[in-house]
């Protein structure tokens, strides 16, 4: 029973920011190769917060508005890059974030991350945590659904599609895109400002380059832009990657064994989209 | 007052000047002809009074403002319409979606005005006999489909000045007609039209003037009668004469 709970309340955490990465990736076709960086941001800034005050209030605002600014960041050299040299230079930049928080340890606790910290008060039992996760997942995916068929998201898919075409219609994609990635960065807030109290400890390996690729292969999976089969993808994949923990095998394995798993969905799933995936590109 | 002003513009990408001091002036209401050879820097005109290139030199007016550095989008809200070369439709989208996205790119007192949205799309959907294919993806159009459903689209978002960059181009014979109908609508209803062709007898049917681009320089501007037969045109379509 506590493992079903373990997996909802699993899914439900990473919804958050799989869905907003989604909107700017999958619908928006931007090369926004940074979304863990801004988990990290988010995380770090909310965490530490919280250490130094001890209300969770003052850490969810301080949290927030550093998730805007690095989302910011991100959307700022969205606007200043080509889509290949802002999917290199994101990258990059995150690399950068996990250098700085490494060896800054005085201040970040480095490798060892933040411990011992605290849940909320009423989200102490398993039960109340796994209803007020799902309920906020729940909220999110409807949010994102009505977006995805409104205004700014058939605007968002116009500029995915051919920016040209859509800004002689008087599409602005500053606006546009701002919009996405601020949303993208809400979504880091909520993913990790519950999965960090879910396990105690905000630990530095959680915010690697492996856990993009991750995210990636959930996007793919559940194609590109499409909210309900980006949920539906994660639903399956956090469970696939949960279940595996109980294979039989010891760690030394099973580790290369997952990534093997995730290697070849990630295969599977771009090969199957592969017509789908980017825009073709189209002259004027 | 023009409602277009194009004046001294010039233009050079990558060392090769492709407009050279170009100036001329389109009056509301009025239909020109853009015309010239391949590669005579139409497309890149075009792309300059739509705000994707900036010129060298030059500067463009819209109703006596100067809208050189204006941004593409904030051109398109001022009631410049562009229909692209290529077809300027979302293939991924449904047709119903390619016109929603245009009305709902308008500012917002004008798209007040336009009431329902929908029924607004329902509309231009009619106007061209593609009402029963509304949720059809626009992929699956033909090339006269296409731009049928783009220039209503630019229609009924209200623009006032068209951009036309050879709208009968891919599309099969039979629909041209329909696309030359619909742009003979647009004059009906005094927009002002600047359109690129390369069928002369359509050009000369159509427009109020013509212009003649050669190598990046205007080098006639007049009544189609009058152009016609100038010399500088034959050579530019036919070659020098040998017996001139
Ligand atoms: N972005 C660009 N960079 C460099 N040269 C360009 C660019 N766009 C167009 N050109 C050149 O400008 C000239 C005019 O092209 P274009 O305006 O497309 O001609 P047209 O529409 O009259 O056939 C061509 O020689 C073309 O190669
Ligand atoms: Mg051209």
């Amino acid at each position: 029973m506590n493992f079903i709970l373990h997996i909802i309340c699993v899914i439900a955490m990473t919804l958050p920011n799989i869905l907003g990465f989604n909107l700017i990736f999958g619908k928006g076709k931007i090369f926004h190769f940074g979304p863990i960086g801004v988990s990290l941001i988010a995380a770090y800034a909310s965490f530490l917060t919280l250490n130094a005050t001890g209300s969770y209030l003052v850490a969810i605002a301080i949290g927030s508005t550093f998730a805007l600014l690095a989302s910011a960041l991100f959307a700022w050299l969205s606007f200043r890059l080509d889509p290949d040299g802002l999917g290199i230079l994101s990258i990059a930049a995150h690399l950068a974030i996990i250098n700085v928080v490494l060896n800054w340890s005085s201040f970040t606790g480095g490798a060892m991350g933040i411990p011992k910290i605290p849940r909320m008060p009423y989200l102490d039992s398993l039960p109340t945590f796994t209803i007020t996760v799902s309920t906020i997942a729940i909220c999110w995916i409807i949010f994102l659904f009505v977006l995805e068929h409104s205004a700014f998201g058939r605007q968002l898919q116009a500029l995915a599609e051919h920016e040209w075409y859509a800004k002689a219609l008087g599409i602005n994609r500053i606006r546009i895109h701002m919009i996405a990635f601020f949303i993208g960065g809400i979504g880091a807030l909520l993913t990790n400002i519950f999965y960090h109290q879910y396990i105690h400890l905000v630990y530095l390996s959680d915010f690697g380059y492996p856990v993009f690729i991750y995210f990636v292969m959930i996007v793919v999976a559940g194609r590109p832009g499409s909210v309900l089969g980006v949920t539906l993808s994660t639903i399956l994949i956090v469970t696939l990657k949960e279940a595996v923990r109980f294979i039989p095998l010891p760690s030394h394995i099973l580790g290369p064994v997952r990534l093997l798993i995730f290697g070849v969905i990630l295969l599977a799933a771009v090969w199957v989209q592969r017509d789908s995936l980017f825009p073709k590109k189209r002259t004027i | 007052m023009p409602l277009l002003s194009v004046s001294h513009l010039s233009l050079t990408l990558n060392a090769q000047q492709i407009l050279k001091n170009v100036t001329f002036d389109v009056d509301q209401g009025e239909v020109v002809g853009l015309i010239g050879p391949n590669g005579s820097g139409k497309t890149t005109l075009f792309n300059v009074l739509s705000g994707f290139l900036k010129p060298t030199h030059g500067t463009v007016h819209l109703r006596e403002a100067d809208i050189t550095h204006v941004s593409p989008a904030q051109r398109a809200k001022l009631g410049i319409g562009r229909v692209f070369q290529n077809f300027g439709i979302f293939r991924e989208m449904t047709l119903e979606e390619n016109v929603l996205v245009a009305l709902e790119a308008l500012p917002k007192e004008q798209r007040m005005l336009l009431g329902d949205l929908r029924e607004v799309v329902r509309g231009t959907l009619d106007m061209v006999g593609l009402s029963h294919q509304g949720k059809k993806k626009a992929g699956s159009l033909s090339g006269g489909q296409m731009r049928l459903l783009e220039i209503a689209r630019t229609l009924k978002s209200g623009k006032e000045l068209f951009l036309l960059d050879e709208p009968t181009a891919g599309v099969s014979p039979k629909m041209t007609k329909q696309v030359a109908d619909l742009i003979a609508e647009l004059k009906k209803e005094g927009k002002t039209v600047l359109i690129i062709e390369h069928d002369l007898p359509f050009i000369s049917r159509i427009c109020d003037r013509v212009l003649v681009l050669d190598v990046g320089e205007v080098v006639l501007n007049g009544k189609p009668g009058e152009i016609k037969h100038d010399k500088k045109l034959q050579e530019i379509y036919f070659g020098a004469d040998p017996t001139a």
